[in-house]
């Protein structure tokens, strides 16, 4: 074979050589590109990544929380509602249930929760309350509802006790109020007030957390109380 | 014996022109590798990435992963702000390799016939995708940190080809002093080559931009907050040198994900131009009540040290994702060492600051906010304004959106 011919036999087969390697190369890029142009145009699995939500505790029972979302809308806690807190009477007709049964429904939050202790016929928070108080309301963690069930005990009247109850659960909420500024408080903080009609505390509340550890505990003093608690349900 | 030249003695040329094609070959199948991987994520999923040494095999979906993390990187890629994922710069390899493969099949068959001007052609050309590699692997170590094993074979691919380019060239020059006897050649075929070599290398990314998605319709699909007021004003405003974007960033400081994720907005040059709000989402269970148990254990008393920062709030971050392997380590080990490493470098007054209840209030308020949008319990997320930025325009295709979704953001 003369020179100028095997030169350009090298050259030929060079060029194919290169020439075959860019085809085959382009053309898988260009089949990977057309593939995920037609992936892309089918629908993707959907997405199976949690949602960032409010806490759901296992506490949070079907009961529990039906009994709860009746109360948060008929008490006006639920977003937007005008009205706010709920008498004895309301909660016994909105919950739907015995007094026992719905302190039973609390039984869970017991570490959650605590009893503010107040004096007899009085609504004042003392130094003890205040920390308890002010403790729990930090302890927030995932919970979006802040509940304050205030009670009273047998003595006086069950108008007096009615309106004593609504005031030691007033003054709850104004020293929340008053203390953190919080600008969605009133969407967090559900008043009820039971006078000492409904759901009234037995001596067991005693070994719950209160405000004032190591004072006497009993049936009467138990119910001078506003029981304070986030709940981590999600309504 | 008879060999491709004259049949007489072996070619000075045989063995680097069988180097050079070998490089080549080497050189091609990496670059294939890695250009069919971008390829498969332009339908904005993910994928396994080829990573290893051994041409095929590739490796999880993790950002760890070296080869994940140049992908994504700002470097990969040219003409990103105008195509989604840009043109990787791989593509350029496969037509360089293919032409060089070519030219070494022709000097291997040419042999003592191959004139001086080609050796000469090729001895010049077939270095410069070692002078490209050099440039990459700086770029490697300085900008992205790691090694990815593909992009390492294709320097050692081009490093072959170089060797072979210096072979080359000494039997252009002949042995020994001897001159060699081959012809000179006229200046017509290194013009011809010299264009085939530049049209080879741009064929492949012509093919690949013209066949690329449009990525458009998908870029504002990702939803959008139902609310981007924090009541309590816990969100951290983070200081940017030029903010004209609002911006609302979710962001977990022990997050590798988010670690890269603020290294390429800046790189991108785009993060000083954003008005960035800050809402810590520390994917730590001890906090974070989203999780069961910690995925990144330490990162709630790190986000506490940022709220802590105060107006250091960014320089405490951006502290978070430089130490972030370390600092991962010592939460393992315990939170008091965290603590201590935090104080060492910050202050007692920082350490005395995460316990404090308007520190866990704060952060708490920030979590609580991330569950009143119901936003993807996963970090980063960047919400321009009230939209969201889809998590798969926030790596590759993040300039491409960027430039579509808030162009006063890109430089």
């Amino acid at each position: 074979m003369s020179a100028p011919q095997g030169v350009n036999r090298a050259a030929l087969i060079g060029v194919a050589a290169g020439v075959v390697m860019l085809l085959v190369t382009t053309l898988t890029v260009h089949a990977t590109v057309q593939s995920a142009r037609e992936r892309l145009v089918t629908a993707a699995q959907p997405s199976k990544i949690a949602v960032a939500a409010n806490a759901e505790e296992a506490y949070c029972t079907p009961r529990f929380k039906e009994v709860l979302e009746r109360v948060l809308h008929s008490c006006g806690l639920a977003e937007g509602e005008a009205r706010r807190g709920c008498k004895p009477a309301d909660v016994k007709t909105f919950a739907s249930i015995s007094g026992q049964d719905f302190n039973e429904l609390f039984t869970p939050l017991r570490k959650r929760g605590a009893v503010v202790l107040f004096d007899t016929g009085k609504e004042d928070l003392d130094e003890g309350a205040l920390k308890i108080l002010e403790d729990r309301w930090l302890d927030r963690k995932g919970a979006r509802y802040f509940f304050v069930v205030g009670r009273a005990s047998k003595t006086g009247n069950v108008e007096t006790n009615r309106a004593l109850s609504h005031r030691r659960a007033n003054s709850i909420q104004f020293h929340i109020k008053e203390k953190f500024s919080d600008p969605e408080l009133e969407k967090r903080v559900g008043l009820l007030w039971l006078g000492n009609e409904f759901a009234q505390l037995d001596k067991d509340f005693c070994t719950w957390e209160t405000s004032r550890q190591g004072t006497k505990c009993d049936d009467e003093s138990i119910n001078r109380s506003a029981f304070v608690s986030w709940v981590d349900c999600r309504l | 014996m008879t060999y491709p030249d004259d049949g007489q003695m072996p070619s000075p040329l045989r063995k680097p022109a069988i180097l050079g094609g070998v490089a080549s070959i080497l050189g091609l199948t990496f670059a294939a590798y890695s250009s069919a991987d971008y390829a498969a994520h332009l339908d904005r999923r993910l994928h396994d990435v080829h990573c290893s040494l051994v041409p095929g095999l590739t490796t999880g979906a993790d950002e760890e992963n070296p080869c994940r993390a140049a992908m994504y990187s700002a470097y990969s890629a040219l003409f990103r702000g105008s195509y989604w994922g840009g043109i990787p710069i791989s593509l350029f390899a496969l037509g360089a390799f293919s032409f060089f493969l070519g030219f070494a099949v022709y000097l291997f068959f040419a042999g003592a016939h191959a004139s001086r001007k080609a050796l000469w052609f090729f001895a010049a050309t077939a270095a410069t995708p070692f002078a490209v590699s050099l440039v990459m692997f700086t770029i490697s170590i300085t900008k992205i940190g790691s090694l990815c094993k593909t992009c390492v074979g294709i320097y050692l691919s081009s490093s072959l080809l170089l060797i072979a380019a210096i072979l080359v060239f000494r039997a252009a020059n002949g042995i020994y002093g001897q001159p060699s006897p081959r012809p000179a050649g006229a200046w017509g075929p290194p013009v011809l080559w010299i264009l085939a070599l530049g049209a080879s290398t741009l064929i492949p990314s012509f093919v690949y931009a013209a066949a690329v998605p449009d990525e458009r319709p998908f870029l504002s699909k990702c939803g959008k907050l139902e609310k981007t007021v924090e009541p309590h004003n816990a969100l951290l405003h983070l200081k940017t040198s030029h903010s004209v974007r609002p911006t609302i960033l979710f962001e977990d400081p022990l997050c590798p994900t988010c670690r890269a994720f603020h290294q390429r907005l800046i790189a991108e040059g785009a993060y000083d131009r954003l008005d960035i709000q800050l809402s810590l989402f520390p994917l730590d269970s001890e906090c974070n009540w989203m999780l069961t148990a910690p995925l990144h254990p330490g990162a709630c008393t790190i986000s506490k040290a940022v709220i802590c920062g105060g107006e250091q709030a960014r320089a405490v971050l951006e502290w978070a994702y430089d130490q972030q392997d370390d600092l991962v380590k010592v939460a393992k080990a315990g939170d008091a060492d965290l603590r201590r490493v935090i104080g060492k470098r910050w202050g007692t007054a920082v350490v005395g600051c995460l316990d404090s209840a308007a520190t866990k209030q704060k952060l708490n308020q920030q979590l609580h906010f991330a569950a009143d949008n119901g936003i993807p319990v996963s970090t980063p997320q960047m919400y321009l304004g009230d939209r969201k930025v889809c998590d798969e325009d926030t790596d590759l295709g993040l300039r491409y959106t960027l430039t579509q979704l808030a162009p006063e953001v890109v430089p």
